[in-house]
């Protein structure tokens, strides 16, 4: 770790795709955005934008089945053994030769995989969300009753909040290899590249148009979806 | 009173027709309950706890069946083909919980007096203010009503919308959060 500070430039490492990269950022922006006009009664932008983290976050779990190699649900969730092992080479105790992956590591791997999964509750129950006044209402509100309505606004609430707890957790896993581990995650986030201490091998990447059909099928499922009767 | 209920009971000797008296009771003296809370915070303006939860629990069942109406009415009006019965049901109802809304506010009966509300005291700082809101309420509420026997749905549903947005501002100004929580 310390030779990627001594030795800088030496050899850039493709990380992550564009896709990846920009599912994160339109993650980060949307929850925002939704945060935002949730806080300052803006329904209307928060349903629209709500609708958009909602394709994002299909494309991301469609894009770790069929994306580039660090995208792979396959390639980096690892047992509980391997995350187990991870951590306490992390915490300097203990030995493994398993050399640290390029993208997600295996205690990322489940931060992801919580992510997501809040994510996935969070824009479900926004779809059948109710206000008091049975006024504003997500779009698929008309297929539950009143309170099952309220209900899942509660749930709704309750989800963000726990959604605001992983998020703090995951800014302090960034701090905390910034900081103590002197390996800055964000950069690569941003530009797609590392320069990794390992001579790991490169990992490999998928065309840009599956990309693309990927997010026009997922963009048609959501308007459909929205739009359903 | 009661010597009479219980020969009653026992002359009549089912069990079945003794819980529906029981029953009936019971319902008998939480409607004077609740009438008698009602009379005793206009009287006095000083609702005992036992009234303020009384109060605070019906108004919150007031709102509660207001939103209920109202998102059964904007699901019909919505459709290809309402039921213009139930249209109609609804949006009566609605006009007559619209205009029976100030009467859900007695004084005593907002925050700081021992019993969860979202109602803000502001209600009772600026009565005006809050009366002139309900107001509002209630006259979108009969603008609705009274355009049901049009069968109009573009109508209707513009006339929805004011409807919410009249429930919505007022809420933004006088609820502890906005319509959502």
């Amino acid at each position: 770790m310390d030779a990627a500070v001594e030795a800088p430039a030496t050899r850039r490492v493709r990380v992550w795709d564009g896709p990846t990269r920009l599912s994160h950022w339109a993650i980060v922006s949307l929850f925002g955005f939704c945060w935002w006009a949730a806080k300052s009664d803006h329904l209307r932008w928060h349903r629209i934008a709500g609708y958009a983290m909602l394709g994002v976050v299909w494309f991301r779990l469609a894009w770790g089945i069929w994306g580039s190699q660090t995208a792979l649900f396959s390639d980096f969730v690892r047992g509980p053994k391997a995350t187990l092992r991870y951590l306490r080479k992390l915490l300097g105790r203990g030995g493994d030769d398993a050399p640290t992956p390029l993208g997600h590591n295996p205690l990322g791997a489940v931060s992801v995989l919580a992510m997501l999964a809040l994510l996935v509750s969070q824009t479900t129950f926004g779809l059948f969300a109710v206000d008091v006044d049975g006024v504003a209402s997500g779009p698929l509100a008309r297929w539950v009753s009143y309170d099952t309505g309220r209900r899942f606004a509660h749930w709704h609430a309750t989800n963000f909040h726990l959604l605001l707890v992983l998020i703090g957790v995951h800014l302090c896993a960034v701090a905390f290899y910034g900081f103590a581990r002197r390996e800055n995650l964000v950069p690569a986030m941003i530009h797609g590249f590392k320069a990794p201490a390992s001579s790991a091998a490169a990992p490999y990447f998928v065309s840009r148009w599956r990309a693309v059909w990927l997010a026009a099928g997922i963009l048609l499922a959501v308007v459909l979806l929205v739009n359903a009767r | 009173m009661t010597h009479r209920a219980d020969r009653d009971d026992r002359t009549t000797g089912s069990t079945a027709t003794r819980g529906a008296g029981r029953r009936l009771r019971s319902a008998l003296i939480g409607a004077a309950l609740l009438l008698g809370a009602a009379a005793g915070a206009r009287a006095a303006g000083n609702p005992g706890p036992a009234q303020i939860a009384q109060l605070i629990h019906a108004r919150h069942e007031h709102f509660h069946a207001l939103g209920k109406t109202f998102k059964s009415l904007r699901e019909q009006i919505g459709r290809a083909q309402p039921d213009w019965n139930l249209v109609a049901t609804d949006a009566s109802q609605i006009e007559r919980l619209a205009t029976a809304l100030p009467t859900w506010f007695p004084p005593g009966s907002g925050p700081g007096h021992g019993v969860k509300t979202r109602a803000r005291a502001k209600i009772w700082a600026q009565p005006q203010a809050f009366a002139a809101a309900a107001k509002t309420l209630a006259s979108r509420a009969q603008d609705l009503a009274q355009a049901v026997p049009s069968h109009d749905p573009g109508s209707l549903r513009l006339r929805a919308r004011a409807l919410g947005e009249a429930c919505g501002s007022c809420h933004h100004r006088f609820r502890a959060h906005s319509s959502w929580w």
